[in-house]
Parts: C-alpha cells; structure tokens; sequence
C-alpha cells in the first residue's frame, strides 16, 4: 500500500515550489542516509575494474565504505569494510588483488567470500567459544546492469531489473549498445562543499548550459568546431525529459544514424572517425536495440536514483554541506584507441575536478545549497515552476514525458521520488512503475 | 635523482632555471596567463595524473599510467581553451577569480642529451576564493623544458598532487 501524505512534504507539483530545509537539515540528512541510501540500488562501480579473480575496488554506499570484489570463484562481491570484530577498517587501499581481508587491529581475517577464515588466540583467548559462522562480513545485495555495478542494503528492496525499470529502455542507448559492453577508468575524486541533491538535480537542468557554461561553449567553438546552441535547440527541440522510478534522463533525437552522439572529446577534426565508428557498430546495434534506439535516440543528460549523476558518477553525500564526486570515463570496449583517448580526455577535461564544463557549476550547487543557511532566505522557496502542467504520459515513451527540452519536470519529480522513500515505512510503501515498453533486440539487463 | 657535484656549469643551470620557475609562479600569480601560456612548446602535454591509495608494496600502482583516467591530459589546444575561457568574464568558476600564491623550490635539473632538461619542483598552491574559501594544494612537478630561440619552454609537465581525494571544489587553477 502506498501511503499518502507523510512526514516530509517538500515539493508542490501544482506549483513547483520547493522546501529548501532539506539541503541542509542535518536530521533530515541523517535520516535520508537510512531511509533512501539504505534502501535504494546505488551505483557502486564497475565489473572492468575487478576484472581478475580476488580483485577488489573500494567504494562507498551513501557514507558507508564497501569493499567491491571478485571472490575466489568470479562471482562478484560488495562486503561492508568493517571487520566484525571492533569495526575497523579491514581495507585502507583503493584497489588490489588478495585472498582475504585482515585486520590490522587484532588479525581478524575474512575471506573474499565474507567468512571470518581466522583469528589469534581462537582456541585460548575464546576457549574456542566463538561462532564464527555469524561473524561474516555484513553483505550487500548486488547486480548489475551491462556492467555497472550495483548495490543495495535492504533485502526487500525490488530486483535491480524492477528498480530501474523501463528507464533501461533509453539507458541501454549508451551503456548497453554493444556485445562487448563497456570498460571504467577511474575515478578522480574531490569534495565539493554542496548537499548532494544539488548536484544531483542539476543533471536534468538543461535550463543552466548557454549560462553557467557560456566562456566554455565560447572557446569550444573557437578551438574546436563544434557549432554553439541555438535559441531554438535550446527552447524549441524535440528533445524530452522522462522520468521512471525516480530516475532523470533526457532524451535527443538523433538527425542520422551514425551522428556523433553528443560526447565531450568529438571535435570537428576527429567527427569523421567517430561516424565511421557509429557506422561500423551499427548493425550490431540495431540487432541488441531495434531500430529506434540504435539509429534515432541519443541519452543526454541524466541522473540514477538516488545519486548517479551523468553515466558512471557518483555524489556521495558527506553531511548535508559536503558531497564527494566519483568520475569515470566508461567507454566501449571495441572503440578504436584512437577514439577511446578523445572520449577520455574529454571526458575529464570536460566534466572532471577540473572539467572546463563542471568547475563552472560547483559555486552554483554551493549557493543554492548555502541559501537554506540563511535565517531569511530559508523562508523562501525555490522556484521550480518551469513548464508545470506540460509534461504527462506519452504513448511511445516511458514514464512521465515533459513536453520541452528545457524544463523543470525531472526536478520537481525528484523531490517527489525522495519524498515517497522518506515518507515510507518499507519498500512495500515505495511506488514502482510496472515495465511498460517493448525491447526491441536482443540485449538485457545484463548486457 | 641523485644531486651532482656543483661544477660552474650546473650552478649557472640551475640558477636559470630557478629564475624561470620564479617568473613562472609571478606570471601565475599576476593572472597573466597569456604570458604563461606561451612558456609551454606547441606539443606540449600537461598532464597530472590520478594518485592512488596504495600498498607501500605496490609503488607501481600509486600514479595511473598515461592512458587511463587522468585530473589533466591537456595539450596545448585545451590549455588555451581554460585561459581563453577567463577571458570571456564569463567563467564563473574563476570570476570573481582565485587568489593564488605558487611557492615552487627544491629544484633538481639534469641535462639530458640533445640539450632538453629534466626538471622536477615541489610547490605550495595556495588558493583563496570569495569570501572565505582556502585550498591548499602540495605536490611536485616533473617538466621536460626544451630550449627554444633562447628560451626555455616547457615540453612536458607531469604534476602530481599529494591528495587522493582532491579537497577542493575544483581545480579551476593551474599548476
């Protein structure tokens, strides 16, 4: 049963108005960490970046540190980095390849299969006393989905397939197109002083571009080749906003088939290899997407619930004021070097710690977080009216469908989705939106 | 790199080449960064990568390899789009902009044959932003400077930041 209404009323749809409390509350924080990161499927990682057998990769889950790894026999693995015994960190490094896991507090060991394999003094100091069978490595749930790893504490919590549900349909575009799927590189990691939400919500904020990123789109265009955008691109294309269980993308139409999608790292002198690339892949593409999703969608900017912020990057919330970003560049395996370099350098030229796009918008999160800081400011609240009334149910397309490229319709839904998991008592209070659309193709959840 | 005996003419080098780091820090400090610009060749590469958190058994693994993920991976056409950028007064990441002070010393030169120099700095980045807003960023440069009409510009940089996670908003300076 979903329940109606709740404790945490933050956003009018009517209206679009928005309560900034929830940026800097700190119970709200500490109660977003239990009530939507320990329920939610988070984003963790990547299976190229524990390729090998007992290779592991460090990450988080909201605030709680997470060994991701390969055990022994290749089955992927997200342990708590905690050992049981007095819950020191059983790993301190950012990656490796070991067997097990010891704590250099007092020996405890585990295997990379979670079982505590071993402690000093187990016949002597414990007069052989303990169970170690309850003594394993708290476990997360995990799937994934073409290779991106994911992760979730709460064992009610629907299948990774049901959670994302038919936002698939327009992810697979870029993460499911081929065979041979994708690989990670990364992460660069930094702390940025904005709440999470901020960062988050912006990956649906087409509105911001031609203004926070105007001297980049300037000197892109210089140096480049690459045309600026239009009045009309920018307010009258054919592009949308869908919104599916809490997850914003947006949706472009692609003129041809082997376009250059819209990826930082294409310019105009490399454009031409890229199409050819398209080209080449394209019937391979078409087989595992269909038609339509392999010769006209392209996925632009987008965000996973709670906070998967544009393709393998993560927010992870660090206090209501602090967010460490995670960034990946994920490319296609079978990409010629040539062209995996331009997308890589892109990628964290562009949207990195230093990203000539990204350093532009962290003042922007810093500010709107620090407004609800201000005894006057907080009594106001945020405006996210845009396009209220214009976006619905679309008979081709998932979810709910803004009818404009520029729009608020993702935002104001997010802060719904947010308000659904705070105000739930259990993921039986949490609505889901049934899988509605038709694959075309043979590709699947798991590539 | 093992310090060498102080003969008359790696004290002369590294004096010059001290002095160049000096003008270096002020052209940065100065925000005149068209000058700055042109102390890099046109085949430059700049490039700063990820550090690792790694076992103490594993040195290999601590800086990412050219080739994968990395902060910097410029070369001289993204060099100049990040100073063109300020230029516009609308790269709102640096306008108003930061207030730096780059300290750069424990200068090791050495001569490499074909008359380029391989020269390595530590340096202090000190950033001061708004209102109250501080990063202090520490690492080492590791250049390859190629003499060049009489100059020395900077073939290649490699910068690597003593942090894992990077404790600043962004890296909107340079280093």
């Amino acid at each position: 049963m979903v329940a109606i209404g709740g404790k945490h009323q933050i956003i009018n749809l009517e209206t679009g108005q928005l309560d900034r409390s929830v940026f800097v509350d700190p119970d709200i924080y500490a109660e977003e960490q239990e009530k939507v990161f320990g329920r939610a499927w988070l984003m963790i990682g990547h299976d190229s970046l524990v390729a090998k057998p007992n290779d592991f990769f460090h990450t988080y889950m909201g605030e709680d540190p997470v060994i991701l790894c390969r055990d022994g026999r290749g089955n992927l693995r997200a342990f708590l980095n905690m050992c049981r015994h007095r819950g020191n960190r059983i790993v301190r490094t950012d990656a490796g390849n070991t067997r097990n896991f010891a704590c250099a507090y007092h020996g405890w060991t585990f295997s990379n299969q979670g079982e505590l394999e071993y402690l000093p003094g187990e016949e002597e100091a414990y007069y052989g006393a303990l169970d170690r069978d309850c003594l394993r490595l708290v476990e997360a749930r995990l799937d994934t989905y073409a290779g991106i790893v994911f992760a979730t504490w709460d064992k009610d919590a629907p299948s990774l397939d049901d959670y994302l549900g038919d936002a698939r349909w327009l992810l697979d575009v870029s993460f499911n197109r081929l065979d041979n799927g994708t690989e990670a590189l990364g992460p660069i990691k930094w702390l940025e002083p904005v709440n999470w939400k901020t960062a988050v919500d912006n990956c649906s904020d087409n509105y911001h571009v031609p203004t926070t990123h105007l001297s980049t789109i300037i000197v892109q265009g210089r140096h480049r080749g690459i045309p600026r955008l239009t009045h009309e691109q920018q307010f009258q294309s054919e592009s949308k906003h869908l919104f599916v269980n809490g997850h914003s993308l947006t949706m472009r139409f692609l003129e041809r088939a082997d376009q250059a999608r819209q990826t930082h790292g294409i310019t105009a002198d490399n454009r031409e290899a890229f199409e050819a690339y398209y080209r080449q892949t394209l019937a391979e593409a078409e087989r595992r997407l269909g038609s339509l999703r392999a010769r006209r969608l392209q996925l632009g900017n987008h965000s996973l619930f709670p906070n998967g912020v544009l393709g393998l990057r993560l927010a992870h919330p660090r206090g209501p004021l602090q967010t460490e970003f995670w960034h990946f560049a994920l490319l296609e395996k079978d990409m010629p070097e040539e062209l995996k370099t331009a997308l890589r350098r892109g990628s964290a030229n562009y949207n990195g710690v230093n990203g000539i796009f990204e350093q532009d918008d962290m003042d922007n999160w810093r500010g709107v977080t620090n407004s609800a800081l201000s005894p006057i400011g907080r009594k106001y609240t945020q405006d996210l009216s845009m396009g209220v009334g214009h976006d619905r149910r679309h008979p081709e397309y998932p979810g709910v469908v803004s009818e404009r490229y520029t729009s608020e319709s993702n935002q104001r839904l997010f802060y719904r989705r947010w308000e659904q998991f705070m105000n739930a008592d259990s993921w039986d209070d949490i609505p889901l939106e049934p899988k509605a659309m038709r694959y075309e193709g043979t590709a699947t959840l798991r590539g | 790199m093992e310090m060498q005996p102080a003969t008359d003419s790696r004290l002369e080098l590294w004096h010059e080449l001290m002095q160049f780091y000096i003008r270096e820090a002020w052209l940065l400090d100065e925000r005149r960064f068209r000058e700055w610009l042109d102390l890099f060749t046109d085949d430059v590469f700049y490039f700063m990568p990820r550090r690792l958190n790694i076992h103490r058994s594993e040195p290999e693994r601590e800086l990412s390899p050219v080739g994968d993920l990395a902060i910097f991976e410029d070369d001289k056409t993204y060099l100049t789009m990040r100073v063109e950028r300020l230029e516009t007064g609308m790269a709102w990441g640096e306008d108003p902009p930061s207030r730096t002070r780059h300290l750069v010393g424990n200068l090791v030169a050495e001569p490499q044959p074909g008359g380029e120099v391989k020269a390595k700095t530590a340096f202090i980045l000190y950033r001061s932003h708004h209102e109250t807003e501080e990063n202090v960023f520490a690492g080492y440069r590791d250049d390859v400077l190629r003499p060049t009409a009489g100059e020395w510009k900077i073939a290649r940089r490699t910068i690597v930041l003593d942090s894992n996670v990077i404790l600043a908003k962004n890296l909107s300076v340079f280093f």
